[in-house]
Parts: structure tokens; C-alpha cells; sequence
């Protein structure tokens, strides 16, 4: 009873200029009580239920457009040679980029000790986790024949066969494959402390013995932290490398091919900054409904809002000097055909597309300059979503004006999409929405254990985060 | 089944107590201990030491995992199923680099979560201070210290007498089945 007293009339002294992490006044019980009761008692908002309502009907959308595909086979999208790429990998790229910045903030901050993520960084991992659910979707169903999908692992089999490792489509495998595992597995070992809170404080039978069995039997021993934490540490430290590898990867898909457009030393960080920079724009798209829903402005703060906000300026200012840079290399080349891919994407046949991404991406985002469009919620959502379409329109640009002038004008051909290519898109944004709702309601959403460390009277020697 | 006595558990107010009460413990002699807390609390670890494998644990997965992509890689495209691509050499050793790095990862992040889960002896759905009603406060807000019964210096009265020093909020004996 003394501790809660004294933690909630603590103040919090923040640094002169920044707003505090958390607000004051918190203490271990009402927190644990906020964030428990989203889950174990209070009543799933409307919103909720109808943003469910959505994210159900989308993926219903998907399901059907996914057994019309396996039933009719990929002639459905519009493709064709020499476009045979387009929203398929356009949202594999897309839904990749979006995770990254889970990873970020899970992994790249906690080894720089930003206190500020302890509060973002759970839902951030989900995230992740469901972004790469939905990725991993599109380069299985643009196979052409999906049911064979296992042919890409390497294993022993009667036919003889193993797969090319000289191909960077084999070490995207790898690569999203394992990204996927350590995202999990990360996010689990996090999960487990308040898994036990759970199981603590749930009072009907079923949700102890589900949490219970979920929880494992944590019950917050010295030596178990100990090992936590290592661990935690040490997956910091391997996803760190893991999602800068995880992009260069995706871009060594491209940058492989010798295809004007695409074959460029440029894309691994081009990529990179992009992933983040939609990364960011999703976390804060999540983050300013949920905060505002379910009460969470004490622990997602103004500072949080600004600081996601400054590293979506960070990285969107790097996109732009990329998209500087791209054209200048082309025009140094002196390779007619790289010219002609610049010159095509800003005038050709989708050259909307182009000036969408420089819109989008570039002029827009220079609002967040102004402090009032990083802490005032609804400009910056609304800044978010612009960032989130403008990543995809580059995504596309990227493929489809590259594919669609080959070198011989005979192979010229434009794409357009058709409704089963919209369906998949907005399908996979449905199967997105349904998880992380899912997620929401039976899963704390902010780590629990990570917010109490950030609380006064929390170390021993009484020293305050600040 | 008569219960057997587990140790005896003390709950305290802060960290900043629990920490006291385990630095004097440790320095009274005993060994079998063990503090439970909310979220981890770094001070405790050099009062209630243990051996930490988990790093070595790690390292050795992940050269594993390098040693394994190499091999699997080297062996399917130089031995098994060789290709003669543009005339590059079977055992094109920078093109496996990328799959090695991922397996590395894979393999040493496999063994940083189930190194865990083994060195904690996870799942343990059952432990005696799950008895304890008070002692689900410990994933909000408790923090507890049990000295345990197989300590030799452990003796009833005495250890009660010594943890009721610290003006725990309560004191429990906790049985064991």
C-alpha cells in the first residue's frame, strides 16, 4: 500500500524540452490493472467490433480470391510477359516493409536503451508478426502453382531435385522464413511475464488455464529474469542484422536481374529506409486509434507520437535523396536504356504512379517538420496513410515501369490491373486487420513487465527513468 | 501424503526491501534462496547468483548454423545436384553467404528461446509457491522472498525470526506435496 502511495504522487521530473515517457501518477497496480483489464474484463468497444466486421469481410474477399486463384491459376491477376510481376510483389514487398519497423523498435532500440519503447514495442512485434503473415502469402500464391510451394526448401525427395542457391529468390526463402521464426519467437519470449498476469488475474476458469498453460509457469524468479533478459538481449542483438538482411534481400530480387530499373548497387538501402519509413507510418496508423479507444494516452504519449515521427522524416528524407540519386546514376551511366527507364517512369504510360510516389513520399511528408503535425493525432495519422499508400505506389512503380519496356520495343506491353489483383490486395489488408484485432483482445497489447521498469520506486536504489 | 515444507516465503513492500532482505540473507549464509518480482531487477544478480549458460549456448547454435547452411549448400550444389550455370564455379562460395547468415540467425535464435525455456525448466505448470494464494501479487505488484527448506542453515524458527527482521508485509510457510 506505502509503494502505490508514494509511486502515485511521484513526480516525474522530465528532461527540460521533452514531454515524459509515461505520465505521472501510474503505479504498478493501475497499470497492470489498465492494461489487464482490455483483455480479462472490460467489454470489446464498438469500434472494435466493427473494425472486426471489416477486417472479417476483407478476409473473406481473400479467401475467395485465393480459391479462385488455386482453382483458375495466376492468368486471373493481369499479368502477362513482360510484366509478370506486379501486385503480387508489389504487397510482398509492401506488407515485408511494414515490419521492419516492429524489429526496430523491438530490437535496434532496446540495445540503444530508448526507455520510450517499453511501452510501443509489444504491439509493434504483433505487428511485425502479422505484416510477415501476409507477406509471406504473396510469393506462394504467385507461384503459379502454389500447392508446390514446398519444392522451395531444400529436402531429400525422389525426384532429385535441390534448389538453385545462386538465386536470390532461394535466399528470400531463407530469409523471410527465418525472419518470421525470430519475429515469433521473439515476441513469445516477451509475452511470457505477462502471460502470467494474466493467468493471475483471470477470473473465469477457462482464461487461467489458458493463459496458465500459455504463461508456462513463469512466476518472475530472479534467475528466470536473468535468463529473460540474456535472451531478450541476445534475439535484440541477431534480429538487429536479421531485418537490415531481411530488405537488402528482398532488394537483391531486383538489383540481381539485369534489368534497367532494377539493376542498381542502390536498392539495399533504398529499401531498407523504405521498409522503415512504412514501417513507422503503420505503427503510428495502429497506435493513434488504439490510444485513444482504450484510454492509453498516459502510456502512448505525445513523445512517442513525436519521436515515431521524427524517424519517419528521418528515413522518408533519405527515400528522397534515393530518389535523387536513382535518376543522377541512370543519366552518369550513359546507358540509353537506364535513361530511358527515368524517363519512362516520369512520362510513360504510368507515369501517375511516379508523381503519386513523389507526392506522397516526399512533398507531403515535409510537414512533419512542424511540431504541431508530429503530436497532434489526427494530422499525423492522416500523414501515415499517406506515407503507407505512397510506399506502395513505389513499390509498384518500381516493378511495373521497369518490366514493362524491354529492351526491344516489340516486347512493349502495359499492365493493368485486374479485379482479382485488388481483391488479393485488399484481402491481405483484411487478414492483417482480423489478426491484429485478434491480437488486441486476447493479448496485452503494451508489455506489462517493460512499463513497471519505467516507474518510480521500481529500482531498488530508487532512481527514476526519467 | 503429509506435506513437506517447501521454505519459507516472505512478502515485501518495494524492491528496494527485497533487495535488502536477499543482501542479508546471502550474507547470514544462506544459498537456497530464491526473490520473485514483477519485472527483473538487476541488483539481485550478483546476491542470488547462478551460472548463465544462454551465451555460450548461443554462440555454439549459431556457428552451428553457419557450419550447417555451408555445408548444405556446398554439398547440394557442388555434389548432389551440380549445375553448371554461365560456367561459375560449383562451390560459388559468396552466393551461399547470404542463406549462411540466415541460418545462423535461425539457429542461434532457436537456441536464445529454448535455451530459456530449458534453463528454466519451462513449462513447470506447478510450483509449490502456486499454494500460496498471495503469491499470484507477484506478476502485478509483490515482491516475495523464499528462503527454501533444503538450505542447511534453514532451521523454522530461526530462519522466521531473521525474515520477520525485515518487516515483511507477511510470512508464509509453504508447503510442498
Amino acid at each position: 500500500m506505502k509503494l502505490e502511495l508514494q509511486q502515485r504522487r511521484a513526480e516525474r521530473v522530465p528532461e527540460p524540452g521533452s514531454a515524459p515517457v509515461i505520465a505521472p501518477g501510474l503505479t504498478f497496480k493501475s497499470i497492470t490493472a489498465q492494461i489487464s483489464s482490455i483483455v480479462l474484463s472490460r467489454p470489446s468497444p464498438a469500434f472494435w467490433w466493427g473494425a472486426f466486421a471489416v477486417g472479417l469481410l476483407l478476409l473473406l474477399v481473400l479467401v475467395v480470391a485465393v480459391t479462385a486463384l488455386l482453382y483458375r491459376g495466376v492468368g486471373l491477376f493481369g499479368i502477362n510477359i513482360p510484366v509478370a510481376w506486379s501486385f503480387a510483389i508489389t504487397n510482398f514487398v509492401w506488407w515485408i516493409g511494414i515490419g521492419h519497423a516492429g524489429t526496430l523498435i523491438s530490437a535496434i532500440l532496446l540495445l540503444l536503451n530508448q526507455s520510450w519503447r517499453n511501452s510501443i514495442n509489444r504491439f509493434a512485434e504483433a505487428m511485425t508478426l502479422f505484416a510477415v503473415a501476409c507477406a509471406g502469402l504473396f510469393p506462394i500464391l504467385h507461384l503459379g502453382r502454389p500447392w508446390l510451394a514446398y519444392w522451395l526448401f531444400p529436402y531429400p525427395n525422389t525426384m532429385t531435385v535441390q534448389p538453385q542457391f545462386r538465386s536470390p529468390l532461394v535466399w528470400d526463402v531463407f530469409a523471410v522464413s527465418t525472419y518470421a521464426t525470430v519475429s515469433l519467437l521473439f515476441w513469445y519470449l516477451g509475452l511470457i511475464p505477462d502471460l502470467a498476469t494474466l493467468r493471475d488475474r483471470a477470473t473465469s476458469r477457462t482464461a487461467y488455464r489458458v493463459y496458465g498453460v500459455l504463461a508456462l509457469g513463469w512466476r518472475g524468479a530472479s534467475r528466470h529474469w536473468r535468463w529473460h533478459e540474456t535472451a531478450s538481449k541476445l534475439l535484440a542483438g541477431l534480429a538487429t542484422p536479421l531485418v537490415l538482411s531481411v530488405h537488402t534481400v528482398v532488394s537483391f530480387d531486383f538489383t540481381i536481374a539485369i534489368l534497367p530499373g532494377w539493376h542498381s548497387t542502390i536498392f539495399p538501402p533504398y529499401f531498407v529506409a523504405g521498409a522503415i519509413y512504412s514501417g513507422f507510418a503503420m505503427v503510428l496508423v495502429l497506435a493513434i486509434p488504439l490510444r485513444s479507444i482504450y484510454g492509453l494516452e498516459n502510456l502512448i504519449t505525445e513523445r512517442h507520437l513525436n519521436n515515431c515521427a521524427k524517424l519517419m522524416l528521418t528515413t522518408g528524407l533519405i527515400l528522397a535523396y534515393t530518389y535523387v540519386i536513382e535518376p543522377f546514376t541512370s543519366w552518369y551511366s550513359g546507358d540509353k536504356f537506364e535513361w530511358y527507364v527515368v524517363r519512362n517512369r516520369a512520362m510513360g504510360p504510368d507515369a501517375w504512379a511516379y508523381w503519386a510516389v513523389i507526392l506522397a513520399n516526399v512533398v507531403i511528408p515535409q510537414a512533419l517538420w512542424w511540431k504541431r503535425n508530429r503530436i497532434q493525432p489526427k494530422r499525423l495519422f492522416a500523414l501515415s496513410i499517406v506515407v503507407l499508400f505512397g510506399m506502395w505506389m513505389e513499390r509498384y512503380m518500381i516493378i511495373v515501369t521497369s518490366l514493362q519496356r524491354d529492351y526491344v520495343p516489340s516486347m512493349w506491353w502495359n499492365f493493368a490491373a485486374t479485379i482479382w489483383d485488388n481483391a488479393v490486395l485488399y484481402g491481405s489488408m483484411g487478414l492483417f486487420l482480423t489478426l491484429f484485432l485478434l491480437f488486441v483482445r486476447f493479448f496485452p497489447m503494451i508489455s506489462m513487465f517493460e512499463v513497471r521498469e519505467l516507474l518510480p520506486f521500481s529500482k531498488p536504489d530508487g532512481e527514476t527513468v526519467k | 501424503m503429509t506435506p513437506r515444507l517447501y521454505g519459507l516465503a516472505a512478502e515485501f513492500d518495494d524492491a528496494a526491501q527485497l533487495v535488502a532482505a536477499a543482501r542479508a540473507a546471502r550474507a547470514e549464509g544462506y544459498s537456497k534462496m530464491e526473490a520473485y518480482s514483477p519485472y527483473p531487477i538487476s541488483d539481485l544478480d550478483e546476491i542470488i547468483p547462478g551460472i548463465n549458460f544462454l551465451p555460450m549456448v548461443v554462440f555454439c547454435a549459431g556457428a552451428a548454423g553457419t557450419l550447417t547452411a555451408w555445408f548444405m549448400q556446398y554439398w547440394i550444389a557442388a555434389i548432389h545436384y551440380p549445375l553448371n550455370v554461365g560456367g561459375r564455379p560449383l562451390n560459388s562460395w559468396p552466393s551461399f553467404v547470404v542463406i549462411m547468415f540466415e541460418l545462423t540467425v535461425l539457429f542461434a535464435a532457436g537456441a536464445a528461446f529454448f535455451g530459456t525455456l530449458f534453463f528454466a525448466g519451462f513449462p513447470a505448470l506447478y510450483h509449490p509457491l502456486f499454494r500460496v494464494d498471495r503469491f499470484r501479487r507477484v506478476s502485478q505488484d509483490g515482491f516475495f522472498l523464499c528462503i527454501e527448506a533444503r538450505d542447511d542453515r534453514f532451521d523454522l524458527t530461526g530462519t522466521a525470526h531473521f525474515l520477520r527482521g525485515f518487516e515483511p508485509i507477511t510470512l508464509w510457510e509453504v508447503d510442498d506435496e
